[in-house]
């Protein structure tokens, strides 16, 4: 940051610079506040406690006053300090199964970038499949959808974005101006966004939200299943992006010549596919096919942690080089955020809260899943996708009891919407790179992304009224 | 002669302009007054009222002085005029002066202590002496580069701390002459004061030529200085070309005045100041220097002009009755406009603004804040009122020394 002299009067700086003091004093104010009030009908004395910490929790995931992390490491210090739950059960929810799922994938898509394979398959593609401006939009948006079926959306973003920058600019596309070059990084955004919500492995929120689920009610949803479930919606939203990337901003050019050569080049130097990466995807391979089918009997955390053993004993990384792509502080959000939802659900502050709340507006459970679903929809937009659910999850778990539905549903109409985040580029990393290349503006990103975040809303309420009873998902 | 002799006042009764008066007259120091050294020139004095006073007394001109410093019965001293005495207190040369760094520089040579000011000259080049354009009356010991010495920030730092140890000054005044680069100084300085501020608490003004751009002086107030000093010395723009012909030509006139507006807008009230020379103008030149200084909110500072050995101007000093007037123009307007004069007081080498109100014809009584300010606390509070306001103002870091424009 530029040295700057803040000339304002010296009452207002001194009132804006001690805005964060007064912002904790007031929350833990209001904290005692919380923790003093009589406790209402239906509500234990930890429930309401529960409720308070909750509270604290949301403010500061929503405002990030502190890092999401702290605010889940403050979670688990104040559910046992405040009698919620007591302190071993708090810390054996922390190290729930979910959380060691994280870790495996982050590690697993960290050996898979590490080794080049990732980028090997991006450059094969798109000279195999992007010989015209069309197609090269087109092989940049399934390109990294279909990665994002396997990784991290974030990291698929992060993995294209210098690949596609440098399409763009061997093109010659001007910044700000080119139209192709607007819709090349929208392919990149949109893709990864529409991809990371296939699987388990497109972002950590799933199996944040599989793993809440479990803590609070026993039941689970395992990764083919899901991916059964969500898979209509994905192939809906790539044909609604598809059509839109095409028709929305005219493309001026017609030759893709020169980016060809250069992706050819960079194919070139990459040389011939080495044993690592051949190692690696297959360690990927035997993975993903051992959490489709016997996922839900070994569990997920299991078969993630064995490839993850399996990589480092055919030396195929090593730690040094993982440790970059493992995010330490996703682990100890997820870990806290589930501690506060189980906590939330055990002590009944989650149904009271439902049935205080959206409980009133709920007229049914397709009114619920709509409402959830607009809302998750609504606020991950603003705020971090892990920590929406860390929010809305405890209590649409509450609401499930209050309809007598399965809260599997209201665990996918969280879930999914909260991966759908199109408009604005602090919703997620791959709008935020996006709009980092200076190709399109932020104004362009919301006009063209809210018609996709309405779109998927729809096409997400649509999959859930009718496909999901043909699978047997919602037996109403 | 009679004449003259009617015109003649007595100062004795009113030490504001006893101070005017010996400052411009000198003293003569009556034998046998042993403990008293003369030997830099000037001999620093209490007045009457605390007020510190800077007295030359080695000069040829000072032994026609009305004024003579004398030991009384009781030990100790009193300055008569002929007609009668007051008596004053001798700030004696303060011991730890009198020595050397651990790489053996003097600490004479580094710093100068005035009243509760100390003045170190970290390097005592000014580049106007390379090319012949120095200021005509200059006595701030600078010179040319061949003959200028550096002193390293270790033994500036072991000169603060003496000077902190014997309770010497509580404000460290960082002087530097012209250097061509477009900072005016402020990078050569830039570690001195971090140091200083690092290791001490202690307020750090910064006495420089102004820099050719504006951030240069965010980056003064951003790296800890707390007062800035940019001396004019002559409001009359043909003057100030005459006199300052290096100032002028390198510097300008308007890049003074709108270096001074733009520190005034980022220093605290009072903390930007400027010398005008008295007696190197006409008043009347020297009083609109004042109102302009102080409408753009900056404290003009009036040394009095004296003419020192081979530095003859073939300008006479003004008298203490045309200098008054003068004086009291500048305590009336600082007051007007509301500037903070507490900053820039007790100084020995010249009547600060806040002295100016011992001249009115009706003088005006200080209030509690003046006392606070003066005491060891008040200047204590000083220091962390200015630290804290600097981190509430200064957003980003400040330049890296390497950068030059
Ligand atoms: S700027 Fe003028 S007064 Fe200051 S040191 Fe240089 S010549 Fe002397």
């Amino acid at each position: 940051m530029p040295l700057e002299i803040d000339k304002r009067p010296l009452w207002l700086v001194l009132a804006i610079r001690s805005a964060r003091v007064l912002f904790f004093v007031s929350l833990a104010a209001a904290f005692y506040f919380a923790l003093t009030i009589s406790v209402p009908e239906g509500l234990t004395e930890g429930g309401r406690n529960a409720i308070a910490i909750f509270i604290v929790c949301l403010i500061l995931w929503v405002t990030n006053a502190v890092p999401l992390a702290i605010t889940s490491i403050l979670a688990i210090v104040l559910v046992p300090l405040f009698g919620v739950l007591p302190s071993d059960e708090t810390y054996s929810i922390f190290g729930n199964e979910a959380v060691f799922f994280i870790l495996g994938a982050f590690i697993l898509a960290g050996a898979v970038m590490h080794s080049g394979l990732s980028n090997r398959v991006a450059l094969a593609i798109l000279k195999r499949y992007g010989h015209a401006p069309k197609r090269m939009i087109l092989s940049i948006f399934f390109l990294s959808a279909v990665l994002s079926f396997f990784m991290s959306e974030h990291a698929v973003a992060a993995m294209l974005f210098p690949i596609v920058f440098e399409i763009a600019k061997g093109l010659g596309l001007r910044p700000g101006k080119s139209n192709f070059g607007k819709v090349l990084f929208l392919s990149l955004a949109w893709g990864c966004v529409i991809g990371g919500v296939a699987t388990f492995l497109g972002g950590a929120r799933v199996p944040l939200a599989v793993g809440m689920l479990k803590e609070a009610t026993g039941e689970t949803i395992n990764f083919l299943e899901y991916t059964v479930a969500v898979f209509p919606i994905v192939i809906v939203m790539l044909c609604v992006g598809t059509v839109l990337l095409l028709k929305l901003f005219p493309i001026e050019i017609t030759d893709t010549g020169k980016a060809n050569k250069l992706i050819a080049e960079k194919l070139q130097k990459v040389g011939k596919i080495t044993y690592v990466e051949y190692a690696v995807g297959g360690v990927l391979f035997v993975t993903v096919l051992a959490w489709m089918t016997i996922g839900e009997h070994v569990g997920l955390a299991v078969i993630a942690l064995a490839a993850v053993v399996a990589l480092f004993v055919l030396k195929l990384v090593r730690w040094k080089d993982i440790e970059e792509y493992v995010n330490w502080g996703i682990i100890l959000m997820y870990g806290g955020a589930i501690t506060l939802g189980t906590a939330l659900a055990r002590s009944g502050a989650a149904e009271w809260v439902a049935t205080q709340t959206i409980g009133r507006w709920g007229t049914g459970p397709a009114a619920v899943i709509a409402i959830f679903s607009l809302m998750t929809l609504l606020l991950t937009e603003g705020i971090s996708n892990a920590a929406v659910i860390a929010i809305l999850l405890p209590i649409g778990i509450g609401m499930a009891g209050k309809y007598a539905m399965d809260p599997t549903l209201i665990t996918y109409a969280i879930a999914v919407p909260a991966g759908l985040a199109f408009s604005l580029p602090m919703s997620t990393p791959a709008n935020a790179i996006a709009v980092s290349s200076n190709y399109i503006t932020v104004k362009e990103l919301v006009k063209v992304g809210v018609i996709m975040s309405f779109t998927s809303w729809v096409v997400f309420n649509l999959v859930a009224n009718y496909y999901w009873p043909l699978i047997g998902l919602w037996g109403n | 002669m009679w004449e003259d002799f009617l015109i003649w006042k007595s100062y004795l009764d009113n030490p504001g302009t006893l101070k005017i008066d010996l400052m411009l007259r000198g003293i003569r120091i009556a034998d046998p007054v042993h403990s008293i050294s003369c030997a830099d020139s000037s001999i620093d004095l209490v007045l009457p009222d605390g007020i510190l006073a800077n007295v030359p007394c080695c000069e040829p001109y000072t032994e026609a002085s009305l004024y003579v410093l004398k030991e009384n019965h009781d030990g100790g001293y009193v300055i008569g005029d002929g007609t009668a005495e007051v008596p004053v207190q001798l700030i004696e040369k303060p011991d730890f002066l009198s020595g050397q760094t651990k790489s053996g520089v003097p600490f004479s040579d580094i710093a100068e202590l005035h009243g509760s000011y100390v003045v170190i000259s970290p390097a005592s080049g000014c580049e106007f002496f390379n090319e012949g354009i120095e200021c005509s009356y200059c006595s701030g010991g600078f010179d040319t580069d061949e003959a200028s010495k550096v002193f390293s920030v270790d033994d500036v730092l072991e000169v603060v701390e003496a000077v902190k140890k014997a309770k010497a000054a509580e404000i460290v005044y960082l002087s530097i002459g012209f250097s061509k680069g477009a900072d005016g100084g402020i990078k050569f300085l830039t570690p001195y004061i971090q140091a200083i501020k690092k290791f001490f608490n202690v307020i750090v003004a910064v006495e420089a030529l102004p820099p050719k751009r504006n951030h240069w002086i965010d980056h003064t107030y951003a790296v800890g200085a707390d007062s800035v000093l940019y001396n004019l010395e002559i409001y009359d723009k043909e003057l100030f070309e005459l006199i300052c012909p290096g100032r002028a030509g390198l510097i300008g006139r308007n890049r003074y005045l709108n270096a001074l507006k733009y520190a005034a807008t980022v220093f605290p009230s009072g903390t930007v100041a400027s010398h005008l020379i008295v007696g190197l103008e006409p008043p009347g030149s020297t009083n609109k220097g004042i109102d302009c200084l102080t409408d753009m909110g900056v404290v003009p500072i009036l040394p009095i002009y004296r003419p020192r050995p081979g530095k003859a101007l073939g300008i006479d000093p003004l008298t203490t009755e045309i200098i008054i007037p003068v004086y009291r123009h500048l305590y009336k307007t600082v007051r007007d406009k509301n500037i903070n004069m507490n900053w820039v007081s007790d100084i020995s080498v010249l009547t600060t603004p806040l002295e100016g109100r011992n001249l009115l014809d009706d003088p005006e009584g200080g209030n509690i804040f003046e006392s606070f300010y003066r005491s060891k606390l008040g200047k204590k509070t000083a220091w962390g009122l200015s630290s804290i306001r600097r981190k509430l103002r200064v957003r980003g870091k400040a330049f890296t020394v390497k950068g030059d424009d």
